[in-house]
């Protein structure tokens, strides 16, 4: 069963309750969002539905102003969707009562902030336990907790100072740590590691998926660059203007973009990053053997260490499984090509 | 345009308001009169040196060493000066107010804070509320609570009202909005978010609020003396009306003293009581801890040790109160006669018969066993509080001229308890050096000379409506000379400075006058009789007075003095100085023999 299904959501903005339904009609019948909002209806999330598996990180990736943020409220019920309807674990969030929706977020459902939001006049422990105290948990067994999740993001020894004593990435790790603390099985992460500089940044990202190797949580990763979204993303949703406009893996979104704002945005992609040996490779010619002093790779070797492999020798690089049967063979012209962003056409993607 | 009887309406509706709901206000001013009894009581209870050694320790222990010895310093030289039991009057007040303002104040300014129509519905309102003047909320203030403590404490809850609001307000709007949506993220529900939250978070803002209530509270100290508030504000009101800088200083600095206090020590608290402020302060006291002699002037004692303190000199001060206040029944059931301690209240204007007749019936009914307290007010509301029975007599109502505006309204709620003294006469008058000038009609024409001012008393004197209505018309002096409203004392400042630099100068007096006595003045002629016949000086009581009262209305209305007796009270008055009256007043008597056994025969 899916973890969380968002199932055609909309979320429209305008003065009247009434507007807004009407809005949401004139929108399933194709009305045009610019037009709307000439009316004074801002169409934020327009048509939204997606699946998220248990263990995936799901990126939401979109500019400013794409209705990433709000997508993101509506999950945790934050936002009241105007139409359609969150499923989390089956149950219909949209459905619950204000008291009930409040559970789902104490106990099921945490969140990581932009500028991280933590409690200024609260300790660094007391920030991690803070889901821990609205669940009611006792204190000692808070702080317990408290302290194993600060530990599993790299906090430990700094329970007692206080946020503003620590660096930007430092305050990040405590709200990952609060978020952690709760044992939510859903993490919504709203442009987490957007307002840490790019050092910092990638460090946290390497962190993040160490830590979902461990934890195998659900998240929700919402972000505006796509180098993030490609390197965090099982999956990624593209959105434009509140409508997702590709959904589907890395691969899939570098190699054959649904439209021309896609393509636009994955020109400044590092495709040797994103990109595996099994997407650019070719059957190996029939009865040929590989040569044995051919450089060997997996499939999922990124481009980026194919080329060092590539350069070691005059032979195309051989792809095999772990079970070590041959699977292909990646040829220099073709890593070029498709390094250089060209002959897209033949370039298998791998969902 | 044609006149919006805008005025008239409200009259009207405070009328209406008054009749059907004076329950209300009865219960309001009960309940605001008994918060403040209950509050002075304690305040004033211990030794003035002890009390002011708590406030010093709490002074140590929120600011330091340095702190607690200035506000020890600061409150001792209140009790040097005599305004000790002032100033715990006006401490009183400002705590009542500041407490009813809050308590009104948090939860509107939370309620603005989450409800947008709320907080558009509330700042016109507020706007309007601590724009307006507070003094015009004095005059609906008497009328539903009667002169005292209550319409001044109203006012200042009025007045003091919007900042804390506001504030309050404002500090929960302004913490960040991801930090409250990270409380709802994580399931917390509405009264958590604010209580957990917001309000911490606000703390340092809403404290800030609270400094301004009280600050507003303290600036409307004064203006609660006009009504009869009492305290400090009475002191400063009392040295305005004689011009006595020395005590109005005295009373000002007194005021500083308490507002510095105040001010400092709401600031610390604020520090103290919010989760920032004190991380702040740890800080500070840390940086501060390197140099030896900060460290000395910044000690602050462990709150455990500093409440110990406050225990030990409050028990210390709840003793010798007690001891003290056991004293004072004694003194208190000494002047034992015919009044066996029955309170009576005289109200009255700062006009000088005023002050000598007021002063002479509290010393004869002292004598006579009577408890009387004796309250300066504004003529308004010296008239608004004897209508309303919180004041019993009063000795200077000018009749039937002067003072009819004031009888046509209340007549029916007073008792006349006939003329004492009499005929008088209203004039106006110049210096004597001022050669040409002998009547009225010869002011016509020499607008020049004298800036074309004729310096006026308070606004509220009759005489003041019958020159600027009548005489002034009468005489062909409108437009050129313009009557500058004031006060009697600063009438008289006026004319002493004038008088000093032989500069000319109109003034309106009347007779008798000690003026005439210290000053050699032209009383202006009146060749058109445009005063009217001169008034008689009228007691009036509150209406059944004198059936509770039988003695005392009688001796009331066979009361005569002669003009050569008042001039004489007047000026003795006058010598000893102010805040000596009753001194005065008994020198005087005994200089008279026979005369307190005919005013108040035994």
């Amino acid at each position: 069963m899916s973890r969380l299904q968002a199932d055609h959501l909309f979320k429209v903005f305008a003065r009247r309750p009434a507007d807004e339904t009407a809005a949401v009609r004139a929108l399933v019948n194709g009305a045009d969002r610019d037009a709307l909002r000439e009316d004074g209806v801002t169409a934020a999330v327009v048509d939204a539905s997606f699946v998220v598996e248990p263990g995936q990180i799901f990126v939401v990736m979109g500019l400013s102003g794409s209705g990433k943020s709000t997508l993101l409220r509506m999950l945790n019920g934050l936002l009241e969707p105007t139409a359609g309807r969150v499923l989390y674990d089956g149950d219909d969030l949209t459905a619950l009562s204000p008291r009930a929706l409040r559970e789902v977020r104490s106990r099921r459902v945490s969140m990581v902030f932009q500028h991280f939001a933590l409690f200024p006049h609260r300790t660094v422990l007391e920030n991690a336990g803070y889901g821990l105290e609205v669940q009611g948990v006792p204190r000692a067994e808070r702080e317990k907790r408290a302290a194993e999740a600060l530990e599993l993001c790299g906090l430990a020894g700094w329970e007692n100072s206080w946020p503003d004593e620590l660096s930007g990435g430092m305050q990040q790790r405590v709200g990952l740590a609060r978020a952690l603390a709760t044992d939510a099985d859903l993490l919504l992460m709203d442009e987490s590691f957007s307002a840490l500089d790019p050092l910092i940044r990638r460090d946290m990202q390497d962190q993040l998926l160490v830590l979902q190797k461990q934890l195998k949580k659900t998240i929700v990763f919402i972000t505006h660059d796509l180098n993030e979204a490609m390197r965090l993303g099982d999956r990624i949703a593209v959105m434009r203007g509140g409508r997702i406009v590709q959904l589907g893996s890395a691969e899939d979104i570098l190699v054959r973009p649904a439209d021309d704002y896609v393509a636009s945005f994955i020109q400044d992609v590092d495709r040797s990053r994103v990109l595996t040996a099994s997407a650019v490779m070719t059957s190996p010619e029939a009865g040929a053997e590989p040569d044995p002093d051919a450089p060997v790779a997996g499939p999922d070797t990124l481009l980026a260490d194919l080329c060092a492999l590539a350069a070691e020798g005059p032979h195309p690089v051989t792809v095999r499984d772990s079970g070590g049967v041959t699977l292909g063979v990646v040829r220099k012209e073709k890593l070029l090509a498709v390094m250089g962003g060209l002959a897209t056409e033949g370039v298998t993607a791998h969902a | 345009m044609p006149e919006l009887p805008l005025g008239s309406w409200v009259d009207a509706s405070v009328d209406w308001l008054q009749a059907r709901f004076s329950w209300l206000f009865d219960a309001v001013s009960s309940g605001i009169t008994g918060l403040y009894d209950g509050i002075d009581a304690v305040l004033s209870a211990p030794q003035p040196l002890l009390f002011a050694g708590i406030l010093a320790v709490v002074a140590w222990w929120l600011r330091g060493l340095a702190a607690g010895l200035l506000s020890f310093a600061g409150l001792a030289l209140v009790d040097s000066v005599q305004l000790w039991d002032e100033a715990m009057a006006t401490l009183s007040l400002v705590l009542v107010a500041t407490l009813v303002t809050l308590v009104i104040a948090v939860p509107l300014g939370i309620w603005a804070a989450r409800s947008k129509t709320v907080s558009a519905v509330l700042r016109p309102v507020l706007d309007f509320m601590q724009t307006m003047p507070a003094m015009v909320y004095l005059i609906p203030g008497i009328i539903f609570f009667g002169v005292g403590v209550v319409p001044g404490i109203i006012a200042t809850i009025v007045f003091a009202l919007p900042p804390g609001v506001r504030m309050t307000e404002l500090g929960i709007r302004q913490v960040d909005a991801e930090l409250v949506e990270a409380a709802e993220a994580f399931g917390t529900t509405p009264r958590n978010t604010l209580l957990r939250v917001q309000l911490p978070l606000a703390v340092p803002t809403i404290m800030a609020g609270v400094n301004q209530v009280i600050m507003l509270g303290l600036s409307m100290v004064v203006i609660a003396g006009m009504v009869g508030g009492g305290g400090l504000g009475g002191a400063v009101y009392k040295a305005i009306g004689n011009v006595d800088i020395g005590l109005g200083f005295e009373a000002g600095v007194s005021i500083v003293v308490l507002a510095m206090y105040l001010d400092r020590m709401t600031g610390a608290l604020g520090r103290q009581v919010s989760p920032l402020g004190r991380r702040a302060l740890v800080k500070a006291r840390a940086a501060v801890a390197r140099r030896r002699t900060a460290r000395l002037w910044a000690h602050r004692p462990q709150p455990v040790t500093a409440l110990v303190g406050i225990v030990v000199l409050a028990l210390v001060a709840g003793g010798t109160g007690f001891l003290g206040g056991s004293g004072a029944t004694s003194t208190a059931a000494s002047g034992a006669g015919a009044g066996h301690g029955k309170k009576i209240s005289i109200g009255y204007i700062p006009w000088d018969e005023g002050i000598a007749s007021t002063y002479l019936w509290k010393e004869l009914l002292e004598r006579r066993g009577y408890e009387v307290e004796t309250k300066q007010l504004e003529a308004g509301a010296l008239y608004t509080g004897l209508a309303g029975g919180q004041l019993d007599f009063q000795t200077d109502a000018w009749l039937p001229v002067t003072h009819a505006s004031y009888l046509e309204k209340y007549g029916n709620k007073l008792e006349d308890l006939g003329s004492w003294y009499g005929p008088t006469s209203l004039e106006l008058s110049v210096p004597s050096y001022v050669k040409d000038v002998k009547s009225l009609a010869d002011l016509k024409g020499k607008g020049d000379r004298f800036k074309g001012r004729i310096v006026g008393i308070e606004p509220s004197a009759g005489m003041m409506g019958i020159l600027k209505d009548k005489v002034l018309k009468e005489y062909g002096l409108e437009g050129e000379y313009e009557v500058v409203d004031g006060s009697t004392p600063g009438m008289l400042a006026e004319l002493k400075r004038a008088y000093d630099r032989e500069e000319p100068v109109v003034v309106t007096l009347w007779s008798p006058h000690w003026a005439y006595s210290a000053h050699d003045l032209t009383k202006l002629a009146d060749p058109k009789g445009v005063w009217g016949k001169g008034d008689g000086v009228h007691t009036l009581a509150r209406k059944g007075f004198s059936e509770e009262n039988p003695e005392v209305g009688a001796w009331l209305k066979d009361f005569e003095l002669s003009e050569k007796q008042l001039t004489g009270l007047e000026a003795e008055i006058q010598e000893s100085g102010k805040g000596k009256e009753q001194e005065a007043v008994r020198a005087w008597l005994d200089a008279q023999p026979g005369l307190a056994e005919r005013l108040a025969p035994q």
